[in-house]
């Protein structure tokens, strides 16, 4: 019974196809914005989540503040480092000083961002080291030119798949030699030119004389006993360098103090705002894609008014009226809503494509987008749908 | 023969209300009686209440006031749509004056239609279709959607439809208002050939020609029946 209905419904949406299909349409270009706007939220959530990858719960990062007006010997420096360890509560801690300059090998040669720091910085970043070794204190101490590579760039100086074969080799980093002592295990974490294995890491006493000199950009990364002593360290750490710094009361910091926790929390937050943006993006077109069906469920009652008189004449019960106009509504938001999914689907490998995109295809992004437009249908249909069932028979025999 | 007449009405009134509220009486006090298996004729001044009584009948639309029984059964006060419903599928066999066939489906499926609201499975319910198509000399027709149909054609469909639950009345509105007056004595004979297998017909007619089959002719105006036997003036 409700399967004859239900073949009425059908034959009624394909005798007028291009009402039918225009009608489809918004709800179409609604799914498959609900598909690519998940697709994009999650991108960017995963991409943070990759960014903060090296970055332990219980770091605080120091670093100088941006455009600070300070007066010039008040700046955060190399000594600091010895300063913020002997803090109560910072277990260890290391600075990076770090920039871009060129490295070479043979004919090979590329701008490398190289990172210099004590020999507590592989620990630290949750680096491993793949073939070779770390830098020691020693080395540290006499401005040694050695260099470990990120697997990338040993990659990309000695060739794919020879990363191994560059321990002992001499590279130039802005025209200085360095011998490779060691190389990282692969990472695979974050963005393109931030992540670790496309960084070369130096002793930071050599990357100030040899690569930069104070125009680098200095940061110290301490690693404090305990993730719930943050506030109290941070609070520590700044008078402790107020005081070193001669900063009077009353003037703003030369530096800033910022923990990973809150920087993770701040980043997933943007990420996660988005994410919801987007969202009530694709809500709106599937709002409006539902008062299209609407509208086209009310002008289709209207034309079909005699033969809703009809039908009730020869024993047709409301409740057949109603399921009948009703299943025309979901079967064509349904329909759309599938094709908006293929469609939506099929666009993120393409997005993907693009330079800075990544969108990630998600089983929750498709029910997210069956859902909303099954229930447009249901919504957007009910009420011509019993308007429709509620016709008088003799006025709707008498309508054309 | 059972000692009631299968449609009975007693004081049936029917009032429209315009949107102000006025009330425009339609039907002012109908008693009718129609016996099983009788061919009764509706005419009567245009606007004299004929289709509507006839929609009373037909639970198409509640009477305002008074009391209907159909076959016996007080069905005057049923609102309900379910029970109604039913008994225009069951009970009653509609034909129109303009055929109000479905253009979209085929003869053949529109002859079946009724058959989907009464739950005849699907087979059941074309080879009753065909049948009926065979009886109306239509067969060839079966699959043509009625536009390609002539108007003696549609009729004869729509005919078919009305029999197709087998119910034990016709109400027609002017089944020949819409045909020439040969096509129109066809469709007479057909109504001939039900009444001899049993069915009661009410037909309401401007035509004195179809009056002429009934075997009585009621006549109304401004909504009462003011001659139970009419005689068509010669």
């Amino acid at each position: 019974m409700n399967l004859e209905i239900l073949n009425m419904a059908g034959s009624a949406l394909t005798s007028n196809k291009t009402r039918t299909a225009l009608s489809a349409l918004g709800v179409v270009i609604g799914v498959s914005t609900v598909i690519l706007v998940v697709g994009i939220g999650l991108g960017a959530e995963q991409k943070v989540e990759q960014q903060f990858k090296n970055l332990s719960a219980n770091s605080l990062i120091i670093m100088s503040e941006m455009g600070h007006d300070a007066i010039g010997s008040s700046k955060l420096g190399i000594e600091d480092v010895d300063l913020v360890k002997n803090a109560s509560m910072v277990k260890t801690a290391t600075a990076m000083l770090g920039g871009n300059v060129s490295a070479a090998y043979g004919k090979e040669s590329a701008s490398k961002r190289v990172i210099g720091g004590t020999a507590e910085i592989f620990p630290i970043s949750n680096l491993n080291i793949g073939a070779g070794r770390a830098f020691t204190d020693e080395e540290s101490a006499d401005r040694a030119n050695v260099a470990v590579l990120g697997w990338q760039v040993a990659n990309d100086l000695f060739g794919d798949g020879n990363e191994n074969d560059s321990v002992g080799k001499t590279i130039t980093l802005k025209n200085k030699k360095f011998e490779v002592i060691g190389v990282l295990e692969k990472n695979g974490s974050g963005m393109p030119m931030l992540s670790p294995d496309d960084s070369v890491y130096v002793p930071i006493l050599t990357a100030e004389k040899a690569l930069f000199g104070s125009t680098g950009m200095f940061v110290i990364n301490a690693q404090i006993t305990d993730v719930k002593l943050v506030d109290v360290a941070t609070y520590e750490i700044t008078t402790m360098l107020r005081k070193a710094h001669n900063i009077r009361k009353g003037r703003a910091d030369d530096f800033q103090i910022r923990d990973a926790g809150s920087m993770v929390a701040a980043a997933t937050g943007a990420a996660a705002m988005m994410t919801n943006l987007l969202i009530s993006v694709a809500a709106i077109v599937l709002l409006v894609s539902g008062i299209g069906i609407m509208n086209v469920m009310f002008v289709t009652v209207t034309e079909r008014t005699r033969e809703i008189g009809i039908i009730k004449a020869i024993g047709g019960r409301q409740k057949d009226i109603l399921t009948q106009f009703l299943l025309e509504a979901i079967i064509l938001s349904i329909t759309g809503g599938v094709l908006g999914i293929i469609i939506g689907f099929s666009a993120i490998p393409l997005l993907n494509q693009m330079e800075g995109w990544y969108v990630m295809p998600s089983l929750k992004g498709a029910l997210l987008g069956f859902i909303f437009s099954g229930f447009v249908g249901i919504f957007f249909g009910f009420y011509p749908a019993l308007r429709a069932s509620r016709l008088d028979p003799v006025d709707a025999l008498r309508g054309e | 023969m059972p000692d009631f007449p299968i449609i009975q009405t007693q004081n049936i009134c029917k009032s429209f209300y315009l949107e102000g509220g006025q009330e425009i009486p339609v039907l002012r006090g109908v008693d009718l009686e129609v016996q099983k298996g009788e061919f009764v004729a509706l005419m009567g001044d245009s606007g004299g209440g004929k289709s509507t009584l006839l929609n009373v009948i037909g639970c198409l639309h509640p009477a305002t006031f008074g009391s209907y029984f159909l076959d016996g059964e007080d069905i005057g006060h049923i609102s309900d749509d379910y029970t109604l419903a039913f008994i225009r599928n069951r009970k009653i066999g509609f034909i129109f004056q303009s055929f109000n066939l479905l253009h979209k489906l085929s003869a053949l499926k529109n002859v079946a239609l009724p058959g989907i609201y009464h739950g005849m499975p699907k087979e059941e319910r074309e080879q009753k279709a065909s049948q009926l198509l065979i009886d109306m000399g239509l067969f060839d027709h079966a699959e043509h959607r009625p536009t390609k149909l002539s108007g003696g054609q549609q009729q004869r469909v729509a005919i078919a439809r009305a029999l197709i639950n087998d119910p034990q009345i016709i109400l027609a509105d002017e089944p020949t208002g819409a045909l020439d007056s040969h096509t129109g004595e066809e469709i007479m004979k057909i109504f001939m050939k039900l009444k001899s297998k049993g069915k009661t017909i009410l037909m309401v007619t401007h035509s004195p020609s179809a009056a002429h089959y009934a075997d009585r002719i009621i006549f109304m105006r401004d909504g009462r029946i003011i001659d139970q036997n009419y005689k068509i003036p010669k």
